[in-house]
């Protein structure tokens, strides 16, 4: 067992680009954790999407050991998610950490999502470590950068670290300084046990992995562990350090992070930020800030065959092994039969969740537009909450709406602004304040309601900075709209899984747009298709898609044969992804028509 | 003819092949002549103009080709291109004695088809033409008129068309097919009709009438994406394709297929082989070949066809053996497009496909409840609204295939 003075735990925080993983991987080749041969480039993304994408979507830990005056220190590096869907798990992370690498491109400067995080990390009491990356780089600006760092979060930054994680330069000297700066973990090896679980995920070998840091006390292998949170019982089977493979120690005491193995069914039954304890011990306070997962936008999942049903509740049984924050219950569409309503914990998780489940369990499905939930205020004062458009009453049952509002933070070069206010008052936004952070960076406070964040929010503010603007959001409480059902028909035939709640003063446009977008995207049939908005019994938009009377090649003789398939296997609407409502086929982007975009509106023919 | 499904059974006979695949006896085959005297501008097939390449090199590289890998006794033999008259004399007289000595071709070939324009077909080449063995003459009259003839970089009059069409008549020709297309920029439904019917009064066995198609690398694409030329709405290419259909069956030439027509009995079988999905043999660059569930096709560029044939290597350029879904497919796409349509059992087999093909049969009564399929005595065939409808439909067919 390390002596907690010999012990440092961090985290890194970043935005997206940053350099975070590159940072991680360098410590784990200039401490010899790793052998430079073996060195995977971005060794903690495990995921292939992770990797793809650039992002951590799971928390992860390694145990590094650096040695600083003759004395080995101990250096567990704690990599959170970085997007906002992921908040709460970065929390959970933070509050395993005694301090925080603030990392930033030295060119790129400050984003959004990073002072988020730092003020995250300021909260849980870290102590912040600035760091200045790619400082190798021609275009690097450190001065500047380190001057945002001081007008956005408020610390001192000017004798920040400057490194290259891509070289490697001065990253020796930032381990330094991490034992320096950061405070050791306090904590009695003999006090009753305390731990936090700030991760979990699924091994194929080992099961259900918990990922935890001892706050006080010591976890040795062999006793009976209590989770209080879900109140559930296991004993300690595999207790070690990720090194960062599993490395068992048999125990694991004060300060220290590492992982927890038991006969764990499922992923749901751990939650993130539950405290562990030895059963029929002392009895100890629950660590904090424990919530279970919220879910944020809802969206329902249909088969695109009907038979497939089945497969996809296995689908998505398995996948809730390794993500345990998506919520699935059994929906059924009047237009799309039977599929499930799935709780997510924002856009980027939803996307996250539809793709892994087409990639890693080949399932074609239709997705209908994500919405937010809302809360009804019936006519004999109780609430309820729906998380489906098609469960909003007829307005003579209920007395009001409330819709999630979001706190929301941009970030974007000065010149912008003018784009930025404009498009958070189309969107309903509330402005709130305005803050300097350097001659030509600013930030806006808005409040604006979740749904039109998820309309087309991010797409709008992103094409308006020239993708410089960055956004954080916090949800705030609810708070009550004139909001009105729009219908979409086809042929005349209502679709429910099109329905789409609206702000009043904005339905006609939207439901214009949704009509537009539907129009491009269905295919033209052998007959006239009437596409229809309405709310309540009134039709407010209409769009014909004309019937194809001609589609025929003139020439088609045994040379032609080979390349004309090809050609037409090209222009053919495949089956997949597509599902028939009446007798129209409707393909899976138009039943995401309902949602904003780029292609909403723009050029129109 | 005989099943296609058992021809690849069929013992190939003969030393004197060497290719891997060969095609049995009795395959039809198509020999590719790639020489122009000008690329028209909406033409995608392969040509290149005649001034200044080795037209003797090319008959020697396609009987080089011939010796390696010509079916013998082909029932059914077509010169296409490019443009087949555009040889002198000796050039065709070497070409087609040649593969006669190769493959035996004049005492097997039903029907023997050479494509001619008119700016290279006079009486004495078409002469030459029958005396080598020729039996049916394709012209390519394309427009009757000046204007478009320019449009399309054709570099004969309509003048040249009226003359090469009396000439071949006049050298004895007995069956003679001419080409037309509509639908051109700007014309009008009603001087095309005016147009067709000059074409008529002549009394071709056969036509052939396109509607333009703007074709994807031709110099026709470029000015329609560049807007320098409109194509008609479709509506009105509608309207094209149904007065032409109608307006040749009342002078005798019932529509055969999508854009072909013919007198009874003078219906192209070498083409009539292709919407079987059969078999064939094409020699020459870029020509493709279909044998067994195999297609293949050669090395387009000139030069680099001539060495190859001539160094006794096969010239392919690439091959593939579809799916037996696929084979599937392309037959029901492909034999729909006829009149005579095809059986659900005449496509299996012409496929060599013993896949379920239940999934095929549920999409045809599908599209006979959308009025498009019709179904008499097992036999499949477009309906009216079905014809202008042939890609769409075989959209829906590959579609099973995925």
């Amino acid at each position: 067992m390390q002596p907690t003075n010999l012990i440092r735990n961090f985290c890194i925080i970043a935005h997206i680009d940053h350099g975070k993983s590159t940072l991680a991987d360098r410590m784990l080749e200039v401490t010899g954790a790793v052998d430079k041969r073996d060195m995977r480039a971005q060794l903690l993304d495990s995921m292939e999407l992770e990797r793809e994408r650039g992002i951590t979507i799971k928390a992860s830990a390694v145990t590094i050991w650096h040695e600083v005056g003759g004395q080995k220190y101990e250096l567990n590096l704690i990599d959170t998610p970085g997007h906002v869907d992921f908040n709460y798990e970065v929390q959970k992370a933070l509050q395993a950490c005694e301090g925080a690498l603030l990392l930033v491109d030295a060119s790129q400067g400050v984003e959004a999502q990073t002072v988020a995080n730092a003020y995250l990390a300021v909260e849980a009491n870290l102590e912040i470590v600035p760091v200045i990356n790619k400082c190798d780089l021609p275009h690097a600006r450190p001065e500047e950068v380190a001057e945002e760092v001081e007008n956005s979060i408020g610390i001192q930054a000017e004798d920040a670290s400057r490194v290259s994680a891509k070289t490697g330069m001065g990253v020796k000297e930032l381990l330094d300084s991490i034992v320096r700066m950061v405070p050791a973990p306090k904590g009695d090896p003999n006090a009753s046990l305390r731990c936090l679980i700030f991760d979990a995920a699924y091994n194929e070998y080992r099961g259900i992995v918990v990922y935890l840091r001892v706050m006080e006390g010591t976890i040795k292998e062999g006793e009976m562990i209590h989770m209080l949170g879900t109140d559930k019982v296991y004993e300690a089977i595999d207790i070690g350090r990720f090194t960062p493979s599993m490395k068992r120690t048999g125990e694991l005491g004060p300060g220290e992070v590492g992982y927890f193995v038991s006969n764990i069914k499922k992923l749901s039954d751990v939650r993130i930020g539950d405290t562990m304890t030895r059963h029929k011990g002392p009895k100890v306070e629950m660590l904090p800030g424990y919530r279970p997962p919220m879910h944020m936008v809802y969206a329902d999942f249909f088969p695109t065959n009907t038979g497939d049903f089945e497969s996809l509740r296995e689908a998505l049984e398995t996948l809730s092994l390794s993500d345990s924050s998506f919520s699935h219950e059994a929906v059924t569409s009047e237009a799309l039969g039977f599929g499930f309503r799935c709780g997510f914990l924002g856009l980027l998780h939803m996307e996250i969740v539809q793709e892994r489940l087409e990639r890693e369990h080949d399932i074609d499905m239709i997705q209908t537009a994500p919405t937010v939930n809302y809360r009804i205020v019936l006519a004999d004062g109780s609430t309820q909450e729906i998380h489906s458009p098609g469960q909003l009453p007829t307005p003579d049952k209920y007395e009001k709406i409330m819709e999630p509002m979001a706190r929301v933070s941009i970030m974007t070069p000065s010149e912008h602004i003018g784009n930025v206010m404009q498009i958070a008052s189309d969107h309903r936004g509330d402005y709130i304040r305005q803050e300097h952070l350097s001659p030509t960076r600013v930030q806006l406070i808005y409040d604006i309601p979740l749904a039109e964040l998820i309309y087309d929010f991010f797409d709008k503010l992103k094409s308006s900075t020239r993708g410089y603007g960055t956004l954080n959001y916090d949800i705030s409480d609810f708070k009550e709209a004139d909001l009105v059902k729009l219908r979409i028909l086809v042929n005349g035939k209502e679709v429910d899984a099109l329905t789409s709640i609206v702000h009043k003063d904005q339905a006609e446009f939207r439901g214009r747009q949704a009509i537009k977008k539907m129009r491009k995207e269905i295919p033209r049939h052998l007959f006239e298709i009437a596409l229809q908005a309405a709310i309540g019994a009134r039709i407010i938009a209409r769009e014909t898609i004309s019937a194809l009377r001609k589609d025929v090649t003139a020439k088609c003789y045994g040379g032609d044969v080979t390349r004309k398939r090809k050609l037409l296997e090209k222009q053919k609407e495949g089956k997949r992804r597509m599902r028939q409502i009446g007798n129209v086929d409707i393909p899976q982007k138009a039943f995401l028509a309902v949602l904003g975009g780029d292609d909403a509106e723009g050029s129109e023919d | 003819m005989s099943s296609w499904a058992d021809a690849t059974e069929r013992n190939p006979c003969a030393a004197c092949y060497n290719s891997s695949v060969q095609a049995p006896e009795g395959t039809p085959l198509y020999v590719h002549l790639p020489f122009c005297a000008a690329k028209c501008h909406y033409c995608d097939f392969y040509s290149v103009p005649a001034e200044g390449h080795d037209r003797h090199a090319m008959v020697q590289a396609i009987l080089a080709e011939a010796r390696l890998r010509a079916p013998l006794h082909p029932s059914l033999v077509f010169f296409g291109g490019g443009t087949p008259s555009l040889l002198d004399h000796d050039e065709l007289r070497v070409l087609l004695d040649g593969l006669d000595q190769i493959c035996g071709w004049r005492s097997s070939s039903l029907e023997t088809t050479a494509e001619c324009n008119p700016e290279s077909l006079d009486q004495s080449k078409a002469e030459t033409l029958l005396a080598l063995g020729v039996q049916r003459l394709s012209i390519g009259f394309q427009s009757l008129d000046p204007a478009t003839l320019q449009l399309f970089g054709r570099v004969h009059t309509v003048e040249d068309s009226f003359a090469a069409y009396a000439a071949a008549r006049a050298a004895g020709a007995t069956n003679v097919n001419i080409d037309m297309i509509y639908a051109v920029p700007g014309q009008d439904p009603e001087q095309w009709q005016r147009d067709l019917s000059k074409v008529l009064d002549l009394g071709p066995d056969h036509l052939s009438a396109y509607n333009l198609t703007f074709e994807e690398e031709t110099v026709f694409r470029r000015w329609l994406e560049q807007g320098r030329l409109q194509q008609h709405s479709e509506e009105r290419e509608l309207r094209f394709f149904v007065e032409t259909r109608a307006a040749l069956a009342a002078r005798g030439l019932d529509a055969y297929e999508i854009s072909n027509f013919a007198r009874t009995g003078r219906e192209c079988r070498h083409n009539l082989n292709y919407w079987a999905n059969g078999p064939y043999v094409g020699l020459g660059p870029s020509a493709v070949s279909k044998v067994g569930v195999t297609r293949s096709g050669n090395i387009k560029a000139i030069g680099a066809y001539v060495r190859g044939a001539l160094s006794g290597v096969r010239p392919e350029a690439w091959e593939e053996t579809p799916s037996p879904l696929q084979r599937l497919a392309e037959t029901w796409w492909l034999g729909l497009r006829t009149r005579a349509g095809l059986s659900a059992h005449e496509a299996r087999v012409r496929a060599a496909c013993d896949a379920d093909d239940a999934a095929f049969l549920n999409e045809a009564r599908a599209l006979e409840q959308q009025g498009v399929l019709a179904c008499a005595n097992d036999t499949w065939t477009l309906t009216p609204k079905g014809l202008p409808l042939a890609d769409w439909i075989a959209k829906r067919f590959l579609a099973l295939a995925d």
